[in-house]
């Protein structure tokens, strides 16, 4: 254990070094806290300049109900999720398979097919904005949900597949030797070999992609323009534009849109962190 | 029962309190708790300058964690460690004066063996050239001066294990301290590698103190044996000693292999320093006290026999016999070992199953499975151990035999 | 036709099961930045034809000065970024203790990275903002009135990157604790034998274990600061006066914005090479590494 461990006999020891952690921590999320606060301020001490001192009203309610009545934020939330699940779904399907080949399967090319999911991984999205926008407007799907979802899944699937192939890889040979011998068909082992043993692999690449893909913005600025079909990332930047100086509202909505993710990071924290360690670590 | 009376010969065993003797390492009244678990309890060792010390004992007894004690790895909750007189229980592992061989050599793979070897000493600030020179004797006393150059993941595991040594030698510790060191080792490697400990061991004359669950390491290397038990300390002695004269039935049917066979018997009389006892399958025999003892009569005891001790005879009459099967033979080359069913008899936790006696014949002989057998104990080498707790009861016996 | 299937099905269905994910891939990522490399060399606006220019746009690009801007920018941010490692390793180890409640805190420590890149923008904007921000608080209590930073063309690039590196340091920090995690008891043990401690342990025993997880952490930090183009577009849309673009941001402004996407196209294609050198790079590095088996 590294660094040495505080004995568990120096209690006070113990206790001053969580405060000075927490003395840390508040430092560190000092600037959300500020969000915070400020989504609690009622409008008019916004529009009156005061933003700090003692509140003259608690605008809390007023904030967030506003965020949701007076503007498409709730729209937002559902293309969010519209977008977001389906392609989660897509991605761990065609990641699996993938992986699962890849990383089973001699075959000349596999390297390099493996190479470049890897590689795909890295390129600046700027790369890709053209063509693939274009690709949109001619089958017609530039500003609908659709667009974002098959971009998710196609760009996701290169992170996924390479995850999902370590993962896999990892497995002992023994166990697909096994069902060979006994006669399995590749898709039999897949399903009944492979698939139950990656199962917290899953969890933890569902987690991951989902945070990519719902915090994603450069696409949804790019795929999308009307407010029917925008998530919720493009729609706080709108937001921000409309609003310029509404703080208060600004700030709840900004919480609005944080609070979904953390949510999910907290219910899933340990597959979030072991999906991220994984996929970093081996690749 | 001549042999009784002829005086045992004493194996010289280390005294602390002999003149000119220093302790090297002293632990008193040793206490650790993981939380509620009491993983070592009031261990109390004296070891003197020179010896080496071997810990054994099955898994989880405590002697990694007593190892690890007194390298400072892990605190204690209580007691004392000293080591050359100094009171070390709260200094840091570099500060205590020892050196340590790792289970699986924790050589720093980044850097070269030269460098691994002078790292102790690199950390104590010494003077490159005291660095150098300790290094290159090392190395010669370990045979390993033409590797010097090479990084950990070029070695094979034989040479690592001489750098992990070499590195604890060049810190010139007043006690080495080896973590199961040859148990990542195939099995010619490792009794070649016992073979060169132990003359490493004469050559240095250092302080050594030693952990294996093997016991044919034990036997062979130390000077005397710690049997570890659940945190407690069992016994303490030189090899033949414990193996001789164990003062329980732990300790009796920890060393040696095949384990000696306990058999549930009962008192049937006692006259004295001796008692007779029998067991249905088993003929009554007569076993000598250690001191004359109170024995109800059809008291349970157990019978202790080791394998070798065990003979095949022509009938079952006489006393100390049974009657038996054999249910396995097995030959290796210069002994015979028959695993018995010796129906009725009450034996525990045997290395077949109940009801077997494992018996050590050395000879080659033509036995089959399902061949009727009758077996004799030798009664000058019967162990008599108490119910509870499994003391020894049975009198001392003598080390040697010539 | 079922023998034939059960005789080839042993390399048909990895096959097909690999196939859907190669053709989405191959054709949404892969042959897209092919395309863009293309169109880089046409003149466009998205509607019209494409008027061939052969290397007409990068021509244009060495002359353009706000080239150099973003280039400049985007040097600035990978030298920034590079602070993400160290401090990322300085909070692991802080937060590395067993004891009660340490738990939560390290989980708490994670939350800027769980955040959108929107969200972190909008955060720091208002932390920036004049009179209000939490940066003008600060200075308040020194007596002193903050800059605008954001609308300051010498201070923007700076603070654009310290929002930026918020979620990047967290990201650093998850990769060391893991690293952490996977420490060699017996060399640490072997380090404290022989009397390594504080800085020399960290040095010699602890730093040297940690090889493989400080290299991903400088990779993906390279590479995070190359392609950061959200902060900038969140921020400040690459003012004032394009003086915070970055590549990502400059190309994307001249394709949507002003309809040349031909030149957007080029200036993608010059950020692609500068990350193809390192994407390479890195990757031979994995490969060689697979292929020893380490």
């Amino acid at each position: 254990m590294y660094p040495r461990p505080i004995p568990e006999a120096a209690v006070w020891q113990r206790r001053f070094y969580v405060l000075g952690v927490v003395v840390v921590l508040l430092l560190w999320l000092c600037p959300l806290f500020a969000i915070i606060l400020t989504s609690f301020r009622s409008t008019e001490d916004v529009m009156g300049g005061n933003l700090w001192g003692w509140p003259t009203k608690i605008g809390v309610v007023d904030n967030y109900t506003d965020v949701f009545t007076q503007t498409p934020m709730a729209r937002y939330f559902l293309n969010s999720l519209t977008i977001t699940i389906p392609s989660v779904i897509g991605v761990l399907v065609l990641s699996t398979l993938a992986g699962y080949v890849l990383s089973r399967y001699r075959f000349p090319g596999n390297m390099v097919i493996f190479a470049l999911f890897v590689g795909g991984n890295f390129l600046p999205h700027q790369i890709m904005m053209i063509p693939v926008r274009d690709l949109m407007v001619r089958l017609d799907l530039i500003d609908t949900t659709a667009a974002l979802i098959i971009f998710h899944v196609a760009f996701q699937t290169g992170f996924a597949t390479l995850f999902m192939r370590n993962f896999i890889a990892a497995l002992p040979d023994e166990l697909f030797q096994a069902a060979r011998a006994e006669g399995a068909s590749p898709f039999q082992t897949l399903w009944h070999v492979a698939i139950p043993l990656v199962r917290p692999a899953l969890a933890a690449l569902a987690i991951l992609i989902f945070t990519f893909i719902w915090n994603d913005y450069f696409w949804a600025v790019v795929l999308t323009v009307s407010d029917s079909v925008k998530p919720v990332t493009a729609g706080l930047a709108n937001l921000r534009g409309e609003w310029v100086s509404a703080w208060n509202l600004i700030s709840a909505g900004t919480i609005v849109v944080a609070v979904p993710p953390v949510i999910m990071f907290f219910l899933m924290q340990r597959h979030f962190i072991a999906g991220l360690t994984m996929g970093a670590v081996k690749g | 029962m001549s042999d009784l009376n002829s005086r045992p010969l004493e194996v010289p065993s280390f005294n602390s309190r002999e003149p000119g003797r220093m302790t090297s390492l002293e632990l008193r009244q040793i206490n650790k708790n993981y939380g509620t678990y009491h993983a070592l309890r009031g261990i109390d060792l004296s070891v003197a300058e020179g010896e080496f010390i071997v810990m054994v004992g099955p898994s989880g007894c405590g002697k990694s964690t007593l190892l690890k004690t007194i390298a400072g790895l892990e605190e204690i909750s209580s007691g004392q460690i000293l080591i050359n007189g100094r009171d070390v229980s709260k200094q840091e592992p570099g500060d205590r004066g020892i050196a340590m061989v790792f289970q699986s050599y924790a050589l720093y793979p980044h850097m070269t063996v030269a460098e691994n070897m002078g790292f102790g000493l690199r950390m104590a600030k010494r003077p490159k050239a005291e660095i150098e020179a300790a290094v290159q004797r090392a190395a010669k006393i370990l045979r390993i001066t033409d590797q010097l150059e090479k990084r950990p993941k070029q070695l094979s595991g034989g040479q690592r294990q001489r750098v992990a040594i070499g590195r604890a030698i060049t810190r010139s510790p007043d006690v080495f301290l080896f973590d199961e060191p040859l148990s990542n080792l195939d099995a010619a490697l490792r009794t070649q590698m016992r073979v060169e400990l132990s003359s490493l061991h004469a050559e240095l004359g250092a302080t050594m103190v030693y952990v294996t669950h093997d016991q044919v390491e034990a036997m062979t290397m130390a000077s005397r044996i710690v049997v570890l038990n659940q945190g407690v300390i069992e016994q303490v002695g030189s090899p033949l000693e414990l193996y001789r004269n164990p003062d329980n039935l732990f300790v009796a049917g920890f060393l040696g292999a095949p384990r000696m066979n306990f058999l549930g018997v009962t008192v049937d009389d006692v006259s004295g320093h001796n008692v007779t006892v029998s067991a249905p399958g088993l003929m009554p025999v007569t076993v000598e006290l250690a001191e004359p003892t109170v024995l109800p009569k059809g008291a349970s005891l157990t019978l202790g026999v080791r394998p070798e001790n065990i003979s095949v005879v022509a009938d079952a009459s006489q006393g100390g016999a049974i009657n038996g099967q054999v249910r396995l033979v097995e030959h290796l080359g210069r002994e015979t070992i028959l695993y018995i069913d010796a129906g009725n008899l009450r034996t525990i936790a045997s290395e077949s199953g109940t009801g077997n006696i494992t018996v050590q014949l050395s000879y080659v002989a033509p036995f089959a499975a399902n061949q009727n057998v009758a077996l004799k104990l030798d009664a000058r080498e019967l162990y008599l151990f108490s119910p509870d707790g499994g003391r020894t009861l049975s009198a001392r016996k003598t080390i040697l035999d010539r | 036709m079922l023998t034939l299937w059960r005789r080839q099905r042993w390399w048909l269905t990895p096959t097909l099961l690999i196939a859907p994910g190669i053709v989405l891939f191959f054709t949404v990522i892969l042959l897209s930045a092919v395309q863009s490399l293309w169109i880089s060399l046409h003149d466009w606006d998205g509607f019209g034809p494409m008027v061939w220019i052969g290397f007409g746009n990068y021509v244009e690009l060495y002359n353009d000065p706000q080239f150099y801007v973003s280039l400049k920018n985007n040097l600035i941010w990978l030298v920034m970024f590079m602070a993400a490692p160290p401090i990322g390793l300085a909070i692991a180890l802080l937060v590395n203790q067993k004891i009660r409640g340490m738990r939560f805190l390290k989980s708490l420590f994670f939350i800027p990275l769980v955040l959108a890149s929107v969200t972190v923008g909008v955060v720091f904007t208002w932390v920036y903002t004049p009179e209000f921000g939490l940066l003008a608080l600060i200075f308040k209590a020194f007596g002193a009135t903050a800059p605008a930073v954001l609308s300051d063309e010498h201070f923007v690039t700076f603070a654009i990157v310290i929002a930026a590196l918020w979620p990047q340091i967290t990201f650093c920090m998850v990769l060391y604790l893991a690293g952490l995690n996977n420490l060699s008891e017996e060399l640490i043990g072997a380090g404290r034998v022989d009397g390594a401690r504080g800085w020399n342990m960290l040095y010699h025993i602890v730093l040297p274990q940690l090889t493989q997880v400080t290299f991903i952490a400088i990779a993906v930090t390279v590479v995070g600061a190359l392609r950061s183009f959200d902060m900038v577009s969140v921020m400040t849309r690459g003012g004032p006066f394009g003086s915070s673009s970055v590549l990502a941001y400059q190309m994307f402004e001249q394709s949507i914005f002003s309809y040349r996407f031909g030149y957007g196209a080029a200036i993608a294609s010059v950020l692609f090479v500068i990350m193809a050198v390192f994407i390479v790079w890195y990757l031979t590095r994995i490969i060689r590494t697979e292929e020893r088996g380490g």
